[in-house]
């Protein structure tokens, strides 16, 4: 696939130049009049101080009087970013720039990428849980695994406020509203369904538990890594006990029957694989695909390839194909996820986002696609749906209601249309900005 | 003997992730299933196995000694002790460690000691709860 290879060239190029042109993806900017001098004397001194004291009385007024309920905080510490590794903080604000313009973009939210020079987990935990008075939620990313369980689990149980990492729980949420709808379409239950995950990296060990949480059969799952099958005698069973509780948990609970060996033994019979392994193709060879059920679904989500190409795996049996990739049908993107969930917890002024209200808003995805007509082709919504987002937002929303977990209670109708105002609102702001020139035309430049 | 073997082999190896000088010998395998048949035979130690449907998934193994110049004089020593990652949390150690006590204390033994890598934090925590408290330090350097 040599297109695809300039295509590649061709993104990065105009990515390096569009970013010096603009200086950067993101701004901040004020949503306020200011008409005369005055207003300076409501927004900043003396005016501001009577604010200051409503909060000083009680903190979580902060959230109604300033913008804190809309602000999110990316953190990473650089230790893992896209498929280049460790970078270093620095090198990774492109790319939580990126991230806080899809937050803006599509789910209305003010994101900020606080990229931090971490010695050591505790200390990424004290700085994140420091900044919590200036945030409405904490978005964690691009940081390696196990380290991100590790922070992803305490800053859950020490913060008051949503913490997510889109890595984990945004991949599980979206593949498993695929899964729920590709099961659909082959007329199979989740709790029946024989499903080989391959790749034990954060990606797949996330969505093993969520799919558990959500009423898989977690005997019958199966789990594979660099050393083979997952299984709760494997010989190092008690490393992993030491060095990674999430992955030990996950070889006890699953693969009931002892299988041993690789991905073709674990995918016999299977009704399902995901993989989220290494870039392909080639990764999994069209025989392992043989190798499965005649349900099979396949998603094979490494980024930028996929494990294998869909054709192959559709030549090889499989009715129904998913990847990460926007050119082919059936993407399963996190921005699928993260935009609409972090809209409803904000709403609601949630204080943290649980598994049930990640699983509710997989449903919730998959329910928008099932109401524009699935097939084969068409399992997920795209980016461009961007209906899709409220219904999501909505759905956390009200779970979070149920839940006890928000501060503010809105029904559901109400929080769809205030999600959609929100989003519709972000989107016009850009158009505007546009229109008046205030964002400028990309340069003009001759491709190479 | 093959199931109980592999525990003390697995056990072994669980040492490993200590510390360097727990590292596995070549010839662990044979070692393990000399010294668990060599036990067995011995007045002096004590091995209780933990079985599920037909399946050895726990093992202990404990010594009596004489305390010379201490009292009290009887000492069980709790020196070999795993259970199998699935079957664990559901009191199975403990059980094997009730047994175990209940035996030691018959041929005498008048205080339980335990004995295991001083990093290994798992069992710190479990003996601990039990009113266990540290009694010997072994320190070891490889410069000689």
């Amino acid at each position: 696939m040599l297109s695809l290879k300039v295509q590649t060239r061709k993104f990065s190029d105009l990515a390096i130049r569009y970013s010096s042109f603009y200086e950067g993806k993101i701004e901040i900017a004020p949503k306020v009049p200011i008409k005369n001098l005055d207003d300076f004397s409501v927004w900043y001194t003396p005016g501001v101080a009577a604010v200051s004291k409503l909060i000083q009385r009680n903190r979580e007024l902060s959230f109604d009087y300033t913008a804190r309920w809309n602000t999110v905080g990316i953190f990473t510490d650089g230790s893992r970013v896209l498929g280049l590794g460790d970078v270093g903080p620095e090198a990774s604000l492109p790319v939580m720039e990126g991230k806080a313009l899809l937050y803006k973009y599509l789910g209305g939210v003010d994101a900020i990428p606080l990229p931090i020079d971490a010695q050591g987990v505790e200390r990424m935990v004290e700085t994140i849980k420091a900044l919590q008075p200036a945030l409405g939620g904490v978005n964690l990313e691009d940081i390696s695994s196990p380290k991100c369980f590790y922070l992803l689990e305490k800053l859950r149980e020490e913060l008051e406020i949503p913490v997510w990492h889109d890595d984990q729980q945004g991949t599980a949420g979206v593949t498993l509203a695929a899964l729920l709808n590709a099961l659909k379409l082959t007329d199979l239950k989740l709790s029946e369904a024989r499903i080989t995950l391959f790749g034990a990296g954060a990606a797949n060990i996330a969505t093993a538990r969520l799919l558990i949480e959500a009423g898989a059969d977690a005997g019958a799952l199966m789990l594979v890594d660099s050393k083979g099958i997952l299984h709760p005698e494997r010989d190092d069973i008690d490393e992993l006990l030491l060095k990674h509780r999430w992955k030990y948990e996950l070889a006890i609970q699953t693969n009931r029957d002892r299988r041993v060996g690789g991905i073709a033994e674990a995918v016999d019979g299977a009704d399902v694989l995901i993989a989220a392994s290494r870039p392909g193709p080639g990764v999994i060879k069209k025989e392992v695909v043989q190798r499965m059920s005649d349900k099979a679904i396949v998603f094979a989500l490494a980024n930028p390839t996929p494990e294998i190409w869909p054709s192959v795996a559709k030549n090889a049996g499989a009715k129904i194909v998913a990847t990460g990739r926007s050119d082919f049908p059936n993407q399963v993107n996190n921005s699928l996820i993260f935009p609409g969930v972090f809209r409803g917890v904000l709403d609601v002024r949630a204080k943290a986002i649980t598994d049930e209200m990640i699983i509710v808003a997989a449903e919730e995805l998959a329910r928008y696609a099932q109401e524009r007509g699935l097939d084969e082709d068409y399992i997920l919504p795209t980016m461009v749906e961007w209906q899709a987002y409220p219904r999501v937002a909505a759905a956390v929303g009200s779970k979070a209601v149920e839940l006890g977990l928000a501060r503010k209670r809105l029904s559901e109708e109400e929080l769809y249309h205030r999600a959609k105002r929100i989003i519709g609102r972000s989107k016009k702001l850009l158009q505007v900005l546009g229109r008046a020139g205030l964002i400028r035309r990309p340069p003009k430049m001759g491709m190479k | 003997m093959e199931g109980a073997s592999e525990l003390v082999l697995r056990l072994k190896k669980l040492n490993g992730e200590f510390d360097p000088l727990f590292a596995v010998s070549a010839n662990a395998t044979d070692a393990c299933r000399h010294y668990l048949s060599d036990s067995i035979k011995d007045a002096k130690s004590l091995v209780l196995v933990s079985e599920q449907k037909g399946k050895i998934v726990g093992l202990l193994k404990a010594d009596l000694r004489d305390r010379t110049f201490y009292q009290p004089r009887k000492e069980g020593a709790i020196v070999e002790f795993y259970i199998l990652p699935e079957y664990r949390r559901k009191r199975l150690g403990e059980e094997l460690i009730e047994e175990a006590v209940k035996a030691l204390k018959r041929k005498g033994a008048q205080i339980i000691t335990a004995e295991f890598p001083s990093q290994n934090q798992i069992a710190v925590n479990f003996y601990s709860k039990r009113g266990y408290r540290p009694l010997v330090s072994v320190y070891a350097t490889e410069k000689v």
